[in-house]
């Protein structure tokens, strides 16, 4: 029996590796972290903040070269270098970002869920070790065709060292991240900002939100159940935009919008244009039923956080309301006021951050309570030293994508 | 509102198309109607961009949030790919398979009409949107295409007449397909750096993406290095199908779907 099992272990071990060996290791590797992450206290998550993430890439980078050059010759290198160990390291990686898409990465009650780590897979060890081994192939390979570089190679060049570097710079990366936000008052300047475990930070420079703007949009029209209060047609999607003049048909009721102000208030039986704090929108419409030819007019409003919203009854089972409007833009219109003296004024807006001193500042969010009304804006600061080497990487894999489209498939070609 | 035109539109897409697949099945037998068969398919094909031009213009931004607009999108570009695919590769049956299933997402939005909504939230308002959502559907309609022939890969080796060829279109429909997904995947990673601050969240989306990502990635390394092990070939291929369609449609239903900043059909 010793003698068959002797045999079975050298076939199964012996040269080259391929993808029972590989998956071998890669569930070693899987299996010891997450023995860690059940033996070894997990309250901090592992990460390198500078230098040592720098010297870290360095010396890894150093390593795998040294490795490559010469070291080719062993077996594990060769084994890193050959495509099992490639295909085996992707196959894991997709099975373990795989449990990221299933299990809520959030606090869970679930036992084995939290031991085992599997609510926080980008920090846990198993993904750590596999991600590492993914990177070490990834980085020997793309070391191994730069060396041998032919115009050919181009392509492979460009999306292997592309991801490599968008990999390990956004790993190594989150050590030196700073998010921070920080709540701005209309004519306060504000220069504490927090972070995520909400540590109050000191900023070497000051905000000073001069206006904050939102822009909406119409409020929308909706036929509620008057029993269960949910809006009852079209599934509650896509509803119909208040426009003035418009007509709509809901059901067997014909709505006209005779009227939309944007911001009024009631005054008597009516709703006039007024311009107030919380000042809602409302609208006139007539309705008519279809069914039996008869006709109801009135004022409906959204409400605001001042003032109740108005609907109209228009039979036993259904009514119209207006809902609350959806925001359309909002800005902040700020100056900057540095240690110098130096006052920069900007307009920041979703999507449109502004770049300062080393920090990306983005509008964030607002007072939803108030609305439009809002005096606060909350801003986000960035600040991403490694930005660089990941646009290094991802536009490297964009050069890659527009290759790997003209130029095709290397086996068909040849083949043809 | 455009989207009341939608039956006209969509129905005289449809019978053009339907007609077309016609003078396609008779082209088998007599070759010289074949030319017709195109011809009813462009007007087709013409008839609906012109539709989709009016809606863009009429919502005033791009038809591109629902899933209802992606599904417009989608039998907008299948015809496309049949097109160019017949050019390159001179399959018709892959040609009458766009149209069929253009057809069938037509049919499946006048069946599910929707009065589009024109409100666009603030993130979305961005110039990476068209873009990204643009390069992603054409991804999606090329590689859900490569999914049909490894289906007809397999139905051929049950048949025991299987061809390398199959396996060749389907190898240059995933490169296609891939390229547009890295592009999506990556325009995604930009946008987000403008619009949330950071390139990579692990949105549950962000997450489903890469996995389907990830699929492509072993078929695209396992053909090349495993050249005549069709039938593995095959099976991945299929394989990364699903993760995609998990991703377009499944996530939502996961539950992981409410921490995600990409579930707009709710609104």
């Amino acid at each position: 029996m010793s003698e068959n099992n002797i045999k079975i272990q050298r076939n199964l071990w012996e040269n080259p590796w391929g993808y029972v060996e590989s998956f071998f290791i890669g569930f070693g590797l899987m299996v010891t972290g997450f023995f860690l992450e059940v033996f070894v206290s997990t309250s901090n998550t592992f990460t390198l903040s500078y230098p040592f993430n720098l010297i870290f890439l360095i010396g890894y980078v150093l390593v795998l070269f040294v490795l490559y050059k010469w070291f080719a010759s062993t077996q594990i290198i060769r084994w890193l270098t050959k495509v099992p160990a490639s295909i085996t390291s992707i196959v894991l990686v997709t099975l373990l970002v795989m449990i990221m898409g299933i299990i809520p990465q959030i606090p869970s009650e679930s036992n084995i869920i939290t031991n085992l780590g599997l609510n926080h897979i980008t920090s846990n060890w198993a993904f750590l070790l596999i991600l590492f081994q993914f990177l070490t192939c990834l980085g020997l390979i793309s070391i191994k065709r730069i060396l041998q570089f032919k115009w050919s190679n181009f392509g492979f060049i460009l999306n292997h060292l592309g991801l490599f570097l968008a990999l390990i710079a956004g790993v190594l990366g989150t050590g030196d991240l700073q998010r921070l936000s920080i709540n701005v008052y209309e004519g306060k300047p504000s220069w504490i900002a927090t972070d995520a475990q909400k540590n109050e930070i000191e900023l070497p420079f000051a905000f000073y939100l001069k206006d904050f703007i939102i822009d909406e949009y119409h409020p929308k029209l909706a036929l509620i159940d008057n029993t269960t209060g949910s809006i009852s047609h079209n599934n509650g999607k896509n509803l119909y935009l208040v426009e003035k003049g418009e007509k709509y048909t809901f059901k067997n009721f014909e709505v006209t919008v005779d009227e939309f102000l944007p911001n009024s208030g009631r005054i008597g039986d009516r709703y006039e244009k007024v311009n107030e704090i919380g000042s809602p929108p409302s609208a006139a419409i007539t309705v008519k039923n279809i069914e039996n030819d008869s006709i109801q007019s009135a004022w409906i409003s959204s409400g605001s956080f001042r003032y109740p919203y108005e609907s109209l009854k228009i039979s036993d089972e259904y009514s119209m309301v207006m809902t609350i409007p959806e925001v359309k833009k909002f800005s902040s219109d700020i100056d900057i006021l540095t240690k110098e003296g130096e006052r920069i004024s900007t307009v920041l807006e979703v999507n449109k951050p502004f770049k300062h001193n080393g920090w990306k500042i983005y509008q964030l969010s607002y007072d939803d309570k108030m609305g439009k009304w809002s005096d606060l804006s909350v801003l986000e600061l960035v600040k991403d030293p490694w930005l660089p080497l990941i646009y290094i990487g991802i536009f490297m894999m964009i050069a890659g994508s527009f290759y790997m489209f003209w130029m095709g498939n290397k086996i068909t070609k040849n083949q043809e | 509102m455009t989207w009341i035109d939608f039956p006209l539109y969509s129905s005289i897409s449809i019978s053009l198309w339907i007609l077309g697949l016609l003078f396609l099945l008779i082209s088998y037998k007599k070759e010289s109607i074949f030319k017709f068969a195109n011809l009813l398919f462009v007007a087709g094909w013409l008839t609906l961009i012109l539709f989709v031009i009016k809606l863009w213009i009429e919502l005033d931004r791009p038809p591109m949030r629902t899933l209802g607009e992606t599904r417009l999108w989608y039998a907008t570009f299948l015809p496309l790919i049949g097109f160019l695919t017949y050019i390159r590769w001179k399959y018709k049956w892959f040609l009458a398979y766009s149209i069929v299933m253009a057809s069938m997402f037509l049919a499946i939005n006048y069946l599910n009409p929707e009065t589009y909504s024109k409100t666009l939230m603030p993130a979305l308002q961005s110039p990476w949107f068209i873009p990204h959502v643009l390069v992603y559907l054409f991804s999606y309609a090329v590689l859900a295409a490569s999914s049909i022939v490894a289906i007809k890969g397999w139905y051929d080796s049950y048949k025991g007449n299987f061809k390398m060829e199959t396996l060749k279109l389907a190898d240059n429909l995933v490169y296609i397909g891939f390229a547009f997904l890295t592009l999506g995947l990556l325009f995604g990673a930009l946008w987000a750096k403008e619009a949330w601050g950071h390139y990579w969240t692990w949105d549950p989306k962000e997450v489903w993406a890469f996995l389907t990502w990830m699929g492509y990635l072993i078929y695209i390394h396992y053909r090349n290095f495993h050249i005549h092990k069709s039938q593995q070939a095959l099976t991945i291929l299929a394989l990364a199908f699903v993760v995609l369609l998990v991703c377009w449609f499944g996530v939502n239903y996961l539950p992981v779907a409410n921490t995600s900043v990409h579930t707009y059909t709710n609104y």
